[in-house]
């Protein structure tokens, strides 16, 4: 290549590549992505197809064939994009190339490949308009898409270097500095220190004999930050243009660009552009035949965090050890050698020749004032689209996590964003209104540092996530000074002991008191921003630290120590699921069901209607796999067991002596409680309002899922001669919580349960041919009544709506049943296996609909106005917002309407408490000390839907477990709340030899249903048992997490000493 | 001169002067473990700190690195400045109970808890004898290694530095701790009885008048009878 030796001569090549560029057509050009993340995704691969393709059929002339750095969209690498027309083909697999390539030379789009969203079922023709790209200001990061690194005239063609030529053409450092200035922007670096003023304080500095130095710093070495690599990697002819300018407006001569060693890619652009720059007369002495000479130099770093630092930068350009120095001095006034020296970051100089081009008072127009530009973020962990992101400043962080990075995974809820990487700070989802800028986060406590987003949902622990976070900083802690190196495995050793259930709250307030003082001691933005993580996390997420001191236990499943086996921690009554499995495995039977009755008084209920949430936290299926199929095994044992084979361990015989409990309601709650009363050794009677016991199991679950005589036998066991049951007989109509006390009762339980559905607060709401679904459940349940006729509709997405709904396609008259619910499917929440069975069972389910009016045809319902919504904002939840459209109301006839909103127990039921002097709230449940259940009364215990509102049976039963313990420490005049201690498995079951292929061939057994044609006319039960041999093999699966906790230790003979103990 | 005023008084020093000696001689010693007269000022052990500026733009600083400038509104036991000075001798203290001069220096500030898990170091990484090595006995004998919690004083591939020239600086220096100038054998120390200040890394054969400069050695006098 030339070497121009003039300006003019420059100034007129360049107008050349400009102009030929001007008249060239727009060809089809294939454009694939070979930043870091490309390759790792196998882009090699795809280039390689496409090279080949393109040679064998001698296809040159037709398609072009670009390779660029990182294009920012990494989720969908590698992936192919096709100009003129931006077509996006993502996830390409290597069959998939010739496609492509045939569909970009004729001119049209491959549906079958083009990026599209599942969920709404849209095509994405153009780039432009997929919601990644469209919310985003492309400025710095756009130019990666449109240039092959290794080609300079690439980056003349796209404008590049005019900026160097318009400061070339007058040189005049205080413009430069001055529209730097203009321009308001800050570091982007992370600490956000406006450059205009670095420079003019670098270029008044008079120290060093007139010898300055400008530094480029991409020592880029936060966990989940990879902007300024995939900058230097993509576009190193801009950072080079950058720090020629920069060094221009300060006075030096000489750049270094400050590396990793990792970053092999970014160095291998980075020389190839410094030597075409060379070649091209841009570096070098008399650049351009000016009388400025500039030199630039890449210093490989070693990969020491620490050396991100400024003054440690520095430290290892002169060849020492990387570690900080106390400013000040700061580097502008003496630097490298003791000579002033500028260091910015990579994207401050990649903004440098875009402000001198556009002038500073363009630049400034984006973003708001006083965070002016654009910023690149690296959005990473939890979400949808990983990938680089460049967004205005002071755009709304839910936009940055919802819009653009499409949200969360899986169907856990976003739960926090950690923002700059180990030194920022957690901002918790309830705060993602927040605006993305400097001063804000650093208001919220975080920092934007050099742009690293990791978000995280709810399945990660916050306690872990500081945890991590300060290992990491222990272990790059230069250890220069005392406050960091020692504070930061202080705060480390805290964190752990929390993590393994050994913290305490006191820890809490050291932890807070030490982080404050390590902020502010120590002695460079390593340590001082070292308690970020602990700090931010202590603040938002204080409960969460507070579970894992007080409760023992770790919501996310995370901290292996508290959790033990997920199943087993998951599970609120504490079942011991991998122990039964176990037994299963091995062919014991009896054992596995004395394990499940031992945790569970009703194990046939639950063996049908539980939530499950062990198979939930299954570690088969959060590891990829599909979980062990808990709940059919516990229904295989509960099918072949007979409840009296277990024989309930009794700590005391109850007698005349006894003292004695009263229970209300004889749901699951109440029962669970009056069995583990009466195992201690108390007297308790049990009330019911209605013939029979039963409570909600009675009332609310269809027979077809849950059969009469199995809660009728389940009970029968529970009701062993030692409980009295009084039926017919409600609180307020025929007894009062005062006449209790004076019959001698010492302590009263209220398990009334949740039996009000919640109205819809429409007008019309009471005409015939309206239920609400509770009435109309009961009224089956109880008095086998059909109220359903005609054409029905179910409004709600719960699991009471999908049993008013199957209930209803059962009875006689019902020619069809149709949901409504204001969300989508995916929010619906009812079970999956609920909502799929009453699809099987041709239930029509319309969603974002919202009830508007009930229409009465002379005083009898008859149909229903509908308005369509359409989802909107997310709220806190993660969720979107229905929002109604205008002007899309709509009729739809219908013969029933069933109301499932919600539920709660109803100010009838809840009257006699309020009047017994018990505190209710505005939901109509019942308030009680959410540690002890106490209600506001002394001696009054509530349990159940009657304080939760309608929750599942196995929550019911675990409230009735615990307020057993509750009552006997309340009647023994203990106090009531006690330390929690670690329920960690400890019973050990020898596993057995299982060939691996085997296993991981089978996958987890279907449940077994009966046939839709035959269950849909009756309430027989739907799913049936597994077989012995599916079972055995089912329990095989199991991948026995228990282990690491139970198996006995194996002492290495190797290290007993002879003769020692 | 310079004049700024110092926990509430004006008063002026030399150009140059750090915060630390400027306190030091009007009278507000602030206590230091890794700064020695003579020896380049390093800010390791942050004990030193001072609050300069007003609320609520004043900030700490290690008064030891900090020189005093024109105006300049410094204070050094504000409670701010006590806080973080009790919690790194609390610190301190935990890494190094058996010190007598972390002891007592906290027993002077009133520490009366040690909420960490107890750990016996013998150093705390102040850098006194890197520093006394290099600028006064122009060794650089010795160094520092490895980083966050490895970092440890030493030479380097710990084989014996051929700079060294056992002068005991690097012993004589130390604030608190003990074995500085051991290489790689320490059973080669030829005495440990002192309290805290043990034991010159001289080898038997050249200390022949059993002279030690470290007073009173006690070991050293035993073996002289």
């Amino acid at each position: 290549m030339k070497k121009y030796s003039s300006v003019e001569e420059f100034s007129s090549f360049r107008q050349r590549v400009l102009s030929e560029r001007e008249i060239q057509p727009d060809e089809p050009t294939l454009v694939v992505c070979t930043g870091t993340g490309g390759q790792a995704s196998g882009s090699n691969d795809i280039l390689r197809v496409i090279k080949r393709y393109i040679i064998e059929r001698s296809m040159g002339e037709k398609v072009k064939l670009r390779v660029t750095g990182c294009q920012g969209f990494c989720e969908m690498d590698p992936f192919i994009l096709v100009e003129p027309g931006h077509h996006l083909y993502p996830k390409l697999s290597m069959k998939d190339v010739p496609r492509v390539v045939e569909a970009a030379v004729g001119g049209f789009v491959d549906e079958g490949l083009i990026f599209q969203d599942p969920k709404i079922q849209k095509y994405y023709h153009c780039q432009k308009d997929i919601p990644f790209f469209n919310k985003q200001t492309r400025t710095i990061l756009g130019s990666n898409q449109k240039l092959d690194p290794i080609r300079i005239l690439n980056y003349i063609e796209q404008g590049g270097y005019a900026s160097l030529e318009k400061v070339l053409t007058k040189v005049d450092p205080e413009w430069i500095i001055n529209e730097v200035k203009l321009s308001g922007i800050r570091g982007r670096g992370g600490a956000g220190f406006p450059t205009g003023k670095k420079w003019q304080l670098a270029r008044a500095s008079r120290n060093g004999n007139g010898q300055k130095y400008i530094v480029c710093n991409c020592d880029e070495g936060d966990p989940g930050a990879y902007m300024d690599r995939s900058l230097l990697e993509g576009n190193p002819h801009a950072i080079i243009e950058g720090i020629i300018i920069a060094g221009i407006a300060i006075g030096a001569t000489k750049g270094f660009i400050y590396v990793r060693s990792e970053y092999p890619l970014a160095i291998k652009h980075t020389l190839i552009a410094l030597r075409q720059a060379e070649d091209i007369g841009i570096l070098g002495k008399n650049i351009l035949g000016t009388n400025i000479n500039f030199n630039i130099e890449i210093i490989r770093g070693a990969g020491a965090f620490v050396c991100g630092e400024e003054t440690a930068l520095i430290k290892s350009i002169e060849g020492f050890m990387g570690e900080p120095q106390q400013r000040p001095p700061y580097p502008i006034e003496k630097g490298i050698g003791g000579r002033p020296t500028c260091i910015n970051n990579v994207e401050t100089l990649a903004n440098i020749p875009v402000i001198i081009k556009n002038g500073g008072k363009e630049y400034s127009k984006i973003g708001v004032p006083g965070n002016t530009g654009t910023k690149i973020f690296s959005l990473v962990g939890k979400i949808k689209n990983t990938g680089l992101v460049e967004v205005p400043l002071g755009i709304k962080m839910s936009e940055v996590v919802y819009d653009i990075g499409g949200g969360s995974v899986g169907k856990a809820k976003i739960k926090a964003v950690q923002t700059g990487g180990p030194s920022g700070g957690c901002i918790p989802a309830s705060m993602f209104d927040l605006s993305v800028d400097y001063d804000s986060l650093a208001k919220a406590g975080s920092i934007m540092g050099s742009g690293g987003m990791i978000v995280m949902d709810e399945n990660t622990c916050m306690v872990d996530v500081a945890k991590y976070f300060m290992k990491f900083l222990k272990d790059e802690s230069c250890g220069k000074c005392f406050t960091c190196r020692k504070g930061t495995q202080r705060m480390y050793e805290i964190l752990e002991d929390i993590s393994k259930g050994k913290g305490t709250l006191k820890d809490l307030d050291l932890l807070e008191e030490l982080a404050l003082v390590v902020k502010d001691t120590t002695m460079c933005g390593l340590g001082q921003s070292a308690s970020n993580p602990v700090l931010s996390t202590l603040r938002y997420f204080r409960d969460e630290f507070e579970r894992h001191i007080i409760d023992k236990k770790c919501d996310a499943f995370v901290c292996t120590e508290l959790v033990g086996a997920p199943c087993h921690s998951a599970c609120p009554v504490g079942t011991e699921a991998w122990r039964y499995i176990a037994h299963i495995a091995r062919g014991e039977f009896i054992e596995a069901y004395a394990t499940i009755r031992e945790a569970n008084p009703f194990p046939s209920v639950c063996a049908r209607v539980c939530d499950h949430q062990c198979e939930e936290r299954c570690r088969l299926g959060t590891s990829g796999s599909d979980p062990v199929a808990i709940r059919a095994l516990k229904r295989f044992i509960t099918d072949r067991i007979d409840p009296s084979t277990y024989y309930p361990i009794r700590d005391n015989f109850p007698s005349k002596f006894s003292e004695s409990v009263a229970v209300i309601g004889s749901g699951p709650a109440g029962l669970t409680a009056a069995h583990y009363l009466s195992l201690k050794g108390y007297n308790v009677t049990v009330f019911e309002a209605e013939e029979e016991p039963g409570g909600m199991l009675f009332c609310a679950i269809p027979s077809y899922r849950l059969p009469k005589e199995i809660i009728k036998k389940e009970i029968e066991s529970l009701l062993d001669g030692y409980i009295t049951l009084e039926c017919n007989t409600a609180l307020g109509r025929d007894i009062t919580i005062d006449q209790l006390f004076d019959k001698g009762y010492k302590a009263v339980l209220l398990a009334l349960g949740a039996h009000k559905s919640r109205p819809l607060g429409l007008k019309n709401e009471n005409v015939k041919g309206v239920f609400p679904s509770i009435e109309f459940l009961k009224a089956f349940n109880l008095k086998n009544r059909e109220l359903a006729k005609g054409r029905v509709g179910v409004i709600g997405g719960g699991n009471s709506a999908i049993d008013a709904a199957r209930t209803a396609l059962r009875q006689k008259e019902v020619e069809g049943v149709t949901i409504f619910y204001r969300r989508t499917r995916e929010e619906m929440p009812a079970f999956l296996e609920e909502i799929e069975a009453a699809d099987q069972e041709g239930i029509k389910i319309q969603t974002l609909v919202s009830p508007k009016k009930i229409i009465t045809t002379s005083g009898y319902f008859s149909g229903l106005q509908f308005i369509k919504n359409e989802l909107g904002d997310t709220d806190s939840s993660g969720r979107r917002r229905p929002v109604p459209i205008e002007g899309t109301e709509e009729i739809i006839e219908l013969d029933t309407l069933i109301v499932a909103i919600s539920e709660d127990s109803g100010i009838d039921s809840i009257g006699p408490a309020r009047s017994s002097k018990i505190e209710v709230t505005d939901w109509n449940t019942v308030k009680v000390d959410s540690k002890t259940l106490q209600t506001s009364r002394p001696g009054v215990f509530a349990a159940g839907d009657v304080v939760t509102g309608p929750n599942t049976v196995i929550e019911a039963i675990a409230a009735g477990k615990k307020t057993a313990v509750m009552i006997d420490h309340y009647i023994k005049g203990e106090q009531l709340d006690q330390q929690a201690e670690l329920d960690l498995p400890h019973v050990y079951i020898e596993p057995l030899e299982i060939e691996d292929e085997k296993t991981s061939e089978i996958g987890r057994v279907e449940t077994p249903r009966a046939s839709v044609d035959w269950r849909k006319r009756n309430f027989a039960e739907v799913e049936v048992s597994l077989s012995i041999e599916e079972a055995m093999c089912e329990a095989k699966r199991c991948l026995r997490c228990d282990i690491e906790f139970t198996q006995p230790k194996k002492i290495d003979e190797s290290l007993v000493i002879a003769g020692g103990n | 001169m310079i004049s700024f005023t110092l926990n509430g008084l004006d008063v002026s020093v030399e150009e140059g002067t750090t915060l630390l000696e400027a306190a030091k001689f009007y009278g507000f010693p602030i206590p230091t473990l890794c700064h020695m007269e003579g020896l380049s000022p390093y800010g390791a052990c942050r004990l030193c700190v001072a609050e300069v500026g007003r609320e609520p733009n004043s900030k700490l600083v290690t008064s030891c690195t900090y020189r005093v400038e024109e105006g300049l509104y410094a204070r050094t036991a504000t409670a701010r400045v006590l806080r973080a000075r009790k919690m790194i001798l609390e610190l301190l203290l935990a890494s190094c109970p058996q010190s007598k001069v972390i002891q007592d220096l906290a027993a002077a500030h009133q520490i009366r808890q040690q909420r960490f898990k107890q750990e016996y170091e013998d150093c705390i990484l102040c850098g006194l004898c890197v520093r006394m090595c290099e600028e006064q006995m122009m060794g650089k004998a010795i160094g520092f290694r490895g980083r966050g919690e490895n970092r440890n004083i030493g030479t380097p591939f710990d084989i014996k530095s051929e700079e060294c020239r056992l002068c005991g600086g690097c012993i004589y220096v130390c604030p608190a701790c003990q074995l500085r100038c051991t290489y790689t054998e320490p059973d080669k120390v030829i005495c440990g009885g002192c309290a805290n200040l043990s034991p010159p890394c001289v080898e038997k054969e050249q200390f022949n008048d059993m002279m030690c400069y470290m007073e009173p050695c006690v070991a050293c006098e035993i073996k002289k009878d």
